[in-house]
């Protein structure tokens, strides 16, 4: 859970998603959704101010992003979701619904922390951080505010998964990966394996 | 287009490469050596159709007329003075052109394709050279031979009133063509083993890929088709000049039987290719049956053009080369259509011109039914005297 505060260097060096802007790969609506994405991040709506900073901490042990200065936002749009209670249209049967289990399961991180630590999380180190993380993620929890809420499912489909699909869904993060992005209406040409288009990102050898 | 070859198979492709190289070079090395192979020995000289003399000019004239079916061809017709050196070149042009045409659409095919294919086998610009070089020729052979068949057309009529020299002038002909290089013949013979080997590599791409020989590979993997049209146009360049020099025959058989047939081979081929990719298009416009069932016919008429005896008019079957003629116009419409039909249009020619419908592979068409029409003229313009004899 912890990354190497030296940085390897990028696999796509000098690789920017972005410079698709204008050509056939992007159309209105890419570029739509993308301009949202980068610009109009949601202000804090439905989550209080100190689940938010909770939340905010739990990200930033999820996933660290030490190298870059304007971090991609995770935080917010967890925020706009819950605002919106737009879930993904299905729930599991031993979990509460979408706000419910966020609530609940955020409130439980906190006791968590000072059940193991006697701060609340927020102040606690990254390895403490980390170790509270940890024992979620391995169902060791013990505070009873888990009632009705499976800890493991919370730890990986609600906190990790919401927050690596939002990281990946940003520009900055594809650049990251290579990845080109919607390919509409330009598609790929080089349909084999391995085989690159020219638009695509090159990765270093 | 191509799945990258994994690295083992590099040092492999590379090898093909340099074999291909290898057998252009040596196909140019035998061109160079054995140029009279393409031109007619003395004892066929002998018996070359030469300018008619007065007695028989004009029945010859009238004789030829009905022979070529005289419907429609107006280039055939301004071959009044019934000289056969300048229907010869005539149909020369002809076939230079189509080998023209031919090597027009290979090259910008092969150029768009193998792009595509990231020419990751080096042996992959070798078309493309060979192409241009069979492009260039074909123009400048067709260009020539025009001036050659005005010359004979102008000088027929003068040496039909010295008539006794008619003889000597032919065999003089015959010498200035040889000296004029065998040379000419090179890049067409390189144009032959380009293709060739294009096939045994299109092949191996086909064969090396999970499931072999499968229809998902003949749909997918590197067409079959494209090296053999290399092939054709090598070949009609090839045949191109001893028409243009008057030789009655080609490999053995009359010129106009030999090119009957291989016109109705190439048209069967270049339908059988578009048969292949339409099919995989799931013939999802009504007019993409058309190159799947015209050209077959035509293809099954100049085939039986080929075999021997009177050709008969043939007004269908020129009928129906003169419809290829113009599928292959037709079909870049077509195509060009369909590439507007793909998401994004021509706005999105960068993707389209390559994901979507071949923009160069309809001409082909063009220029087989080219050769066709040659084929036929020349077909008839050698049944005349026979059928006189007989």
């Amino acid at each position: 859970m912890t990354r190497d505060t030296d940085a390897p260097p990028p696999r796509f060096p000098g690789y920017d998603v972005l410079a698709k802007w204008g050509s056939p790969s992007f159309d209105d609506t890419t570029r739509g959704v993308l301009a949202a994405r980068l610009d109009a991040v949601p202000p804090r709506r439905w989550l209080t101010e100190a689940e938010w900073t909770l939340l905010d901490a739990i990200n930033a042990r999820l996933l660290p992003q030490p190298e870059r200065a304007h971090p991609i936002p995770i935080t917010p749009w967890i925020d706009a979701m819950l605002h919106d209670d737009r879930g993904e249209g299905f729930r599991h049967p031993d979990m509460p619904p979408l706000r419910a289990a966020w609530r609940q399961g955020l409130a439980a991180v906190d006791d968590e922390a000072h059940r193991l630590h006697d701060l609340p999380f927020v102040r606690l180190d990254a390895d403490a951080q980390d170790a509270v993380l940890q024992a979620l993620a391995d169902g060791r929890a013990v505070s009873p505010r888990w009632q009705g809420l499976e800890v493991k499912r919370f730890f990986i489909h609600h906190l990790l998964k919401t927050a690596a699909g939002i990281y990946y869904a940003h520009p900055l993060a594809w650049n990251e990966i290579g990845f080109g992005g919607p390919a509409s209406p330009r598609g790929y040409v080089r349909l084999g394996f391995d085989s690159r288009d020219p638009w695509e990102a090159k990765e270093a050898p | 287009m191509n799945a990258a070859a994994p690295a083992d198979a590099r040092p492999l492709a590379r090898a093909l490469g340099a074999a291909t190289f290898g057998l252009a070079l040596g196909a140019l090395l035998l061109a160079r050596r054995g140029p009279s192979a393409a031109v007619p020995g003395p004892a066929v000289r002998q018996r070359l159709p030469l300018a008619p003399d007065d007695t028989g000019h004009e029945h010859t004239d009238r004789d030829r007329a009905r022979a070529t079916g005289a419907i429609g061809c107006a280039d055939l017709g301004t071959d009044t003075a019934g000289d056969d050196r300048a229907t010869a070149a005539l149909q020369a042009r002809r076939l230079y052109q189509a080998a023209a045409m031919l090597a027009a659409s290979v090259l910008s095919d092969s150029a768009l394709e193998h792009y595509r294919g990231n020419f990751e086998n080096p042996g992959m610009f070798t078309p493309l050279a060979s192409a241009a070089v069979v492009l260039a020729c074909a123009l400048r052979g067709a260009g020539r031979d025009t001036g050659t068949a005005v010359r004979a057309h102008g000088s027929a009529r003068a040496r039909a009133r010295a008539s006794a020299h008619a003889r000597q002038t032919t065999t003089a002909r015959y010498a200035t063509t040889r000296a004029a290089g065998p040379a000419a013949t090179v890049p067409y013979a390189t144009a032959c083993a380009v293709g060739a080997a294009g096939l045994g590599f299109h092949a191996y791409n086909v064969l090396r890929r999970p499931g072999g020989l499968s229809w998902a590979n003949l749909f997918y993997a590197a067409p079959l088709g494209a090296p053999a049209a290399l092939l054709l146009a090598g070949v009609i360049g090839l045949a191109a000049r001893p028409v243009a020099a008057g030789a009655p025959t080609l490999a053995g058989l009359p010129s106009g039987r030999a090119l009957c047939g291989l016109a109705a081979f190439g048209l069967a081929g270049t339908s059988a290719e578009a048969a292949l990719l339409h099919f995989r298009g799931a013939f999802q416009h009504p007019a993409m049956w058309v190159p799947v069932s015209v050209p077959p016919v035509t293809a099954v008429m100049l085939a039986s053009a080929a075999l021997p005896g009177a050709p008969g008019p043939r007004r269908l079957t020129h009928a129906l080369l003169k419809a290829c003629t113009w599928l292959g116009v037709l079909g870049m419409g077509f195509h060009a259509r369909g590439i507007a039909r793909q998401m994004g249009g021509w706005r999105n020619w960068s993707q389209n011109v390559l994901a979507g419908p071949p923009l160069p592979a309809p001409p082909s068409f063009s220029a087989l039914a080219l050769a066709g029409r040659a084929a036929l003229a020349l077909r008839a313009a050698q049944a005349g005297p026979q059928r006189e004899a007989a």
